[in-house]
C-alpha cells in the first residue's frame, strides 16, 4: 500500500481554517451552526483583560514600571506561553521523553496539547483541533478492538467497555500517572485551563440528564460512551481539571498520529491504553439470567437448558451449598454454586452466559492492520447476531 | 430488562506496555561554603551532567541552600517526594544515592508477605470441596 502523505495533511489539522469545529453528532443535535469552520473567538470581559489601563494611573512612576515590565516580559499579555519558550522548558523535554514520544513530534506540539481552549480562545494555539482528532482515533481504535476480539459482546458491554478504556475518566487518571500537573490560567508550562468554579454545574455531564432506555436509539443519537450529546461546550466557564487533563491525552494522540504517522500513533495507542487492565467479565449485570439464557437458546436452536444439581452439602442446616449445572442436552454449558437451588441456578446461568458472551476467536486481527505495509490478505472477522433480545 | 453494564474504568500495569519511570524530578542542593557539600561539588561538576543526559525522564534542578548539608530530593509522579541527605559523601556514594531515588517508586517502603503480588485471577483457581473426588466418612 503506498505511504500516504501525512505532512500535507497535518497543515490543515494544525491551523483551525479546513477544520471542523465540533464533532458531526453534535452539530446535528444540538441545533447550533457555525458559519466558519474555525472555532469563534470568544470576547472575554474587557475588564477582567486590562484593568491598569482602563483607569488613568495616579502615580506616573508606577504606570512607567508596568509598561516596563510589559515590554520586558511580554509573554505576560498572552494567555499562553510564547512558542519560543517550549525549547527551553525541562518539565516539557522531560515528559516528551518519559512517554517514549517520537522524536518527530517536536516539543513546541507538545507544549501546544497542554493549552486547554478555556486558557487560550485562539484556534491557533490551543489543543482543541489535537482533541478532536485524537478523540476519534482513540475511540476507532478502542471500538475496533472491542468488536473484533469479543464479537458477542452485548451493546451495553461495549459502550461501558469504550468508557473504561477511552473514558475521561480513564484518560484523567491517565495523565496523573504520566505526570503531568496542572496549572491555573496565567502562564505555568503544564496543562493549562480555566478551573470551573467550584459548585458550579460541570457542563456536559451525563449523570443530570436522564438516559435513554433503548440500546437501539443509543447507537443513533448517544456518543461513543452510550452517553447523550453534551452539545456545545462554553469554554469561557472554564472546565474541570478532569476534562482538561483527558482532553490533554487525546492532543497527544493526535499530535503523534500527525507527526510521526499511523503506525506510531497506533503502537502509541497499544502500549499505553490497551496494555490497561480491564476485566470485562465484571462490566456484566444481569437481572433474569435463566430467562435470558433459556432465549438464547432457543435462537441458537440448543436444546431447552436444564438446572440439575451436582453436589450438595448440609441440606438442612443453616448453611447449605449446591452446585448447580445447566446443561443443555449432554452439553453443560454453567456451573454454579449457591446457598440455594436458586441462586445456584441463577449463577450457573450467568457463567452460561458470560461464557457464550465472552467468546474471543484466536489470533484476531483487526481493520486498521490492513493500513499497515506487506499486510497478509483480509480474511473477515467473525461478526455475530448479536445479543439475545427479550 | 436484559443484560446491564455497569461503569469501571481500566487499571494501569506500569510495565507491561509502556513503562513510565515514577522519578519525575530531581532537586540536587547544595552549598558551596561549608566542606559537608565537598563531594556534592565534586558530583555536580563531574558526574551529573553524564546522569542527565542518561535519564532525559528526569528533570534536574541544581540549587545553592547555604549553611546547610547538601541534599537530593525526589519528586515523584504518585506527588510524593523522598529527600537523602549526602553531607560528607563521595561523589561516587552520592550517585549510589541518586540511582536509588531514580529507581525509587514514590510509595513508603512497605513489608511483602506474599512471593506474588497480582492482580490477575489465579491460574489454578480456587479449591472446592464439592467438585473432584468426593470421598465420603
Amino acid at each position: 500500500m503506498k505511504r500516504l502523505q501525512l505532512h500535507r495533511w497535518s497543515s490543515s489539522v494544525l491551523s483551525p481554517r479546513a477544520r471542523t469545529g465540533s464533532r458531526v453528532q453534535q452539530h446535528l443535535h444540538s441545533g447550533v451552526r457555525h458559519q466558519s469552520t474555525a472555532s469563534p473567538l470568544q470576547s472575554e470581559a474587557s475588564s477582567q483583560e486590562e484593568p491598569f489601563l482602563e483607569e488613568a494611573p495616579v502615580d506616573e512612576g508606577l504606570a512607567r514600571h508596568i509598561r516596563s515590565i510589559r515590554f520586558k516580559r511580554p509573554e505576560i499579555q498572552y494567555p499562553s506561553p510564547p512558542v519560543e519558550a517550549a525549547r527551553s522548558s525541562a518539565k516539557l523535554a522531560a515528559l516528551h521523553a518519559r512517554l517514549y514520544l517520537p522524536s518527530r513530534l517536536p516539543l513546541e506540539t507538545l507544549a501546544r496539547t497542554l493549552v486547554d481552549a478555556s486558557a487560550d480562545p485562539n484556534p491557533h494555539f490551543n489543543n482543541e483541533s489535537l482533541v478532536t482528532l485524537g478523540h476519534d482515533l482513540l475511540t476507532y481504535y478502542t471500538s475496533e478492538h472491542l468488536l473484533c476480539t469479543y464479537p458477542r459482546l452485548p451493546l451495553a458491554v461495549i459502550f461501558s467497555s469504550m468508557y473504561a478504556y477511552a473514558g475521561p475518566k480513564s484518560l484523567a487518571a491517565m495523565a496523573k500517572e504520566w505526570g503531568v500537573e496542572a496549572a491555573t490560567l496565567p502562564g505555568g508550562r503544564l496543562t493549562q485551563f480555566r478551573r470551573i468554579d467550584p459548585g458550579a454545574e460541570v457542563p456536559g455531564s451525563a449523570e443530570k440528564r436522564e438516559p435513554r432506555q433503548q440500546m437501539g436509539r443509543k447507537i443513533f443519537y448517544d456518543n461513543e460512551y452510550g452517553d447523550a450529546p453534551s452539545g456545545p461546550v462554553d469554554r469561557n466557564a472554564g472546565v474541570s481539571a478532569e476534562q482538561a487533563s483527558s482532553d490533554f491525552v487525546r492532543a497527544v494522540m493526535g499530535a503523534i498520529y500527525l507527526h510521526a504517522g499511523r503506525p506510531a500513533a497506533k503502537r502509541f495507542f497499544e502500549q499505553h491504553f490497551l496494555s490497561r487492565q480491564l476485566n470485562i467479565s465484571s462490566l456484566f449485570s444481569f437481572s433474569q439470567p435463566a430467562r435470558d439464557l433459556n432465549r438464547l437458546c432457543a435462537r441458537e436452536n440448543f436444546e431447552q437448558p436444564v438446572a440439575k444439581i451436582i453436589s450438595e452439602t448440609g441440606r438442612r442446616s443453616r448453611s447449605p451449598v449446591f452446585v448447580i449445572g445447566i446443561f443443555s442436552g449432554q452439553d453443560k454449558l454453567g456451573e454454579g454454586a449457591g446457598s440455594s437451588l436458586f441462586e445456584g441456578r441463577e449463577r450457573a446461568a450467568v457463567a452460561a452466559l458470560k461464557g457464550w458472551y465472552l467468546y474471543s476467536p484466536l489470533s484476531v486481527r483487526v481493520p486498521s492492520s490492513m493500513e499497515e505495509e506487506g499486510a497478509a490478505p483480509w480474511k473477515p472477522v467473525h461478526v455475530d447476531l448479536g445479543e439475545v433480545i427479550v | 430488562m436484559p443484560v446491564q453494564a455497569l461503569r469501571t474504568v481500566t487499571a494501569a500495569r506500569n510495565g507491561v506496555g509502556a513503562f513510565i519511570l515514577q522519578c519525575k524530578r530531581l532537586d540536587f542542593h547544595y552549598c558551596d561554603w561549608a566542606g559537608s557539600s565537598r563531594g556534592m561539588n565534586e558530583f555536580l561538576r563531574q558526574n551529573l551532567p553524564a546522569f542527565a543526559r542518561e535519564h532525559p525522564q528526569i528533570e534536574i534542578r541544581v540549587a545553592p541552600r547555604p549553611r546547610k548539608h547538601p541534599i537530593i530530593r525526589g519528586h515523584f509522579v504518585n506527588g510524593k517526594d523522598k529527600t537523602i541527605c549526602v553531607r560528607n559523601l563521595e561523589p561516587s556514594d552520592i550517585l549510589k544515592q541518586t540511582l536509588l531515588l531514580k529507581d525509587a517508586s514514590g510509595e513508603k517502603l512497605k513489608r511483602t508477605k506474599k512471593p506474588v503480588t497480582s492482580t490477575n485471577d489465579s491460574v489454578r483457581g480456587i479449591w472446592s470441596p464439592y467438585h473432584g473426588d468426593l470421598r465420603g466418612v
